[in-house]
């Protein structure tokens, strides 16, 4: 066999799956088709396009910075690659107070104005797809959830309820400040010594900002709709 | 006509020993930085492990928390000490079997320092909090074209020693290692500039991701620790290759199926729905490039049972392919969609999967390889049986505890996360008694290579010692030649004095 020949056929074998499985489904999925609403079963009309507010392209970056995509993901499986759905809070609330069972699976659509999906590497903390609707609905249901997001960063094991969790403190995610006249709006309520407080830094702003952005629960069209049909309640 | 075969093995012992002086600084500086940066990433693995059990230990230093240590332990580990290590053994071998001196030691040299640079502003990258926050390619974006630069200058001269060496045949190393120059530089420009240089859904880059780890695991370390155990094993042993065909199966099965390997990480992502599906069915095919292999390696080896008994080089191999062997059956049970995938795919389990190619399989083989090149290079012998024993059986059990943790554990947590209908604490208290163990092998491996390190440094400063009797792992005194040949010469390669290659 010349060399040729052996340049050949490993260039073969791997450029191959080279095209099928890297560079055309990445051209494929660069411009996804819009997807077009439909009067019948959207109720509206128009081309579907998620808004998310927040401060998503910073924040993702100190999410990326601070390897949180080595304990936490951001995707809910479909039912046939595994059981994220069954859970009452990932996909969705189970009992959205407006909307009732909101859960569904994470599509194509969820990661706008995110350069690098944070699909995650290992679930060592539970899946965060949903963490904004579930920090607002139930870890500081009536509080602030900025406020509750930024003591949990500063330390995770704060909250006697939480005091077997191993994610890491991003204690230095906060500054020290002297306080000159009123205590600052984002101050953490324990941080208080003397005439000093703790004050997020901009890095944990943006942070929690993105965070709270995570509401991967938004209705879908039709087509992109795989939940089962919903039994009518018994009146 | 003896006459003529013993000028002959004359001038092969002086084209030898010249290859090895042409290449004993550039070989000796890969080797002794990578085995630096494998401490250093060691120190990192076991700060970062002990956070997963205990997360307040060292929590005031920003640059040491979890999700910057881990990374900087992983990067280290592939591109600190993977990747010198494997040049190392690359333009040896490439230059022992093209039978060609290197002339461009001093170039090599040079690229070597750049391939450091890039690591270290890496690795102070993302300690600093400038990690890109992809798998295996956190080090900040500047990085890739630097080191893509050095890995060009490093290896170029190798594949130009293959083209213009005297005619001949070419073996079973060369063709992995070539396989392996031409493949790597291939996935990193790809995956770099998809996910650096151009705009791309944000989900398919998380699956190039996956597909380029998966892709320099197995195209990659894989062919590089292949064709070094094809160039060991019948060199020590002095037996030809059992099977041809069989390496040949084993080769192209290999470039035919690893490519498509790796997306099986996003499987349920939306990204098209073939991919993840393709991706598992390659993993678990791999199953036969590596057994092809392991089989043809352990029968050419273990026909000569007191040669590996007694060998360094051939200990340290075998307990590699042992590690492929563990590899292929891994990669079978922790990746059948419906039943394991997705209790793997977001558990220990993965890391586990890593470790074990990353050091249970390709550092294993290096490893070999360094105690074979070395002495040649240095024409000192090994300063210790002790201190080789010991970086064995601490690596051994240390890696054993992480691969049995990970497949075990991973399963065990993969369970508690699949479980619904309990709460989220039981599947982070399943794993919690498996990454305490993860620490503590991590300190074995550790122990074990701080003691190879020392030992290394020492023979690159020529403290070897001054003999022409091997160092074995088991007294050869009075009992006629060892397997590296006949005592007085360490430069012969085997019994029988076998022209080189």
């Amino acid at each position: 066999m010349s060399l040729r020949t052996f340049i050949f056929g490993l260039s073969a074998g791997f450029g191959v799956a080279w095209l099928a499985v890297v560079v055309v489904p990445f051209i494929k999925m660069r411009n996804l088709a819009p997807i077009e609403l439909s009067e019948a079963t959207d109720g509206a009309t128009g081309i579907f396009f998620p808004k998310r507010a927040g401060r998503i392209a910073d924040g993702a970056q100190v999410y990326a910075e601070n390897g949180c995509y080595l304990c936490h993901t951001q995707l809910v499986r479909p039912t046939y690659a595994g059981n994220d759905l069954y859970r009452p809070d990932w996909g969705g609330l189970k009992a959205d107070p407006d909307r009732g069972d909101t859960r569904r699976e994470t599509n194509a659509y969820d990661f706008l104005g995110e350069k690098f999906a944070q699909i995650g590497v290992s679930r060592v903390g539970p899946d965060l797809s949903n963490l904004g609707r579930r920090v607002e609905n139930q870890y500081a249901a009536g509080g602030d959830p900025s406020k509750w997001l930024f003591a949990h960063l500063y330390n995770p094991r704060q909250d006697p309820q939480r005091w077997k969790s191993t994610c890491p403190p991003h204690k230095f995610l906060f500054d020290k400040h002297r306080v000159t006249g009123s205590p600052s709006v984002n101050a953490l309520p324990f941080g208080k010594h003397g005439d000093t407080e703790l004050v997020p830094s901009s890095e944990a702003k943006a942070l929690v900002s993105y965070l709270l952005s995570l509401k991967k629960d938004q209705a879908v069209p039709a087509v992109l709709n795989f939940a089962p049909a919903k039994t009518k309640t018994a009146p | 006509m003896s006459s003529v075969i013993q000028t002959s093995t004359d001038q092969d012992a002086l084209l030898r020993a010249g290859i090895d002086r042409s290449l004993r600084h550039p070989v000796m500086f890969f080797l002794t930085s990578g085995a630096a940066w494998l401490a250093v990433s060691i120190v990192l693995g076991i700060i970062a492990s002990a956070k997963v059990h205990s997360p307040e230990f060292l929590a005031g230093f920003p640059c040491l928390s979890y999700g910057r240590v881990f990374p900087a332990h992983i990067n280290a580990l592939v591109y600190g000490w993977g990747f010198q290590a494997a040049f190392a053994v690359i333009i040896w071998m490439m230059a022992r079997l093209s039978r060609k001196e290197c002339t461009a030691a001093g170039l090599i040299l040079t690229a070597g320092h750049v391939w450091n640079l890039g690591v270290i502003l890496g690795l102070v990258g993302i300690l600093s909090g400038n990690g890109t926050g992809m798998p295996w390619m956190e080090f900040p974006a500047f990085t890739w074209p630097v080191l893509l630069f050095s890995y060009f200058s490093i290896l170029i001269w190798s594949f130009i020693q293959f083209r213009v060496r005297p005619e001949g045949h070419v073996y079973i190393s060369q063709w992995y290692l070539l396989a392996a120059m031409v493949w790597f530089p291939w996935v990193f420009i790809t995956a770099n500039t998809l996910l650096h240089c151009i705009h791309g859904h944000p989900v398919m880059a998380a699956g190039i991701n996956a597909w380029y780890k998966s892709a320099v695991i197995f195209l990659f370390f894989t062919p590089v620790a292949l064709g070094t155990a094809y160039y060991l094993a019948p060199k020590v042993t002095g037996h030809p290759v059992y099977s041809y065909s069989l390496a040949k199966l084993g080769f192209w099965s290999l470039a035919v199926i690893a490519p498509w390997a790796g997306m099986q990480k996003l499987t349920g992502a939306p990204i098209p729905y073939f991919l993840p599906y393709v991706g598992a069915a390659a993993t678990v095919l791999l199953f036969v490039p590596a057994i092809a292999a392991s089989i043809n390696l352990l029968r050419t080896t273990l026909a000569s049972p007191e040669v590996v008994a007694s060998s360094p080089a051939l200990r340290f191999t075998i307990a590699g392919i042992g590690g492929l062997i563990l590899l292929a059956f891994s990669a079978v049970v922790l990746n059948l969609p419906e039943s394991t995938l997705p209790l793997a795919q977001f558990s220990l389990s993965g890391y586990g999967f890593e470790i074990l190619a990353l050091y249970g399989f390709f550092s294993f083989v290096m490893f070999g390889a360094v105690y074979f090149i070395v002495p040649r290079v240095t024409r000192r012998e090994w300063l210790s049986r002790r201190l080789i024993k010991i970086h064995f059986l601490f690596s051994v059990y240390g890696i054993i505890t992480v691969a049995l943790v990970a497949l075990f554990g991973g399963l065990q947590q993969g369970i508690g996360q699949e479980d619904w209908q309990q709460p989220w604490q039981g599947a982070a208290t399943r794993a919690y008694p498996y990454a305490v163990a993860t620490t503590i092998a991590w300190c074995f491996i550790l122990f074990s290579n701080v003691f190879f390190f020392i030992h290394l440094t020492l023979m690159w400063l020529r403290l070897g010692r001054r003999s022409s009797h091997p160092t074995l792992l088991i007294s050869a005194h009075g009992h006629g030649p060892g397997p590296h040949g006949e005592e007085g010469d360490i430069d012969n390669a085997g019994p029988g004095h076998m022209p080189a290659h």
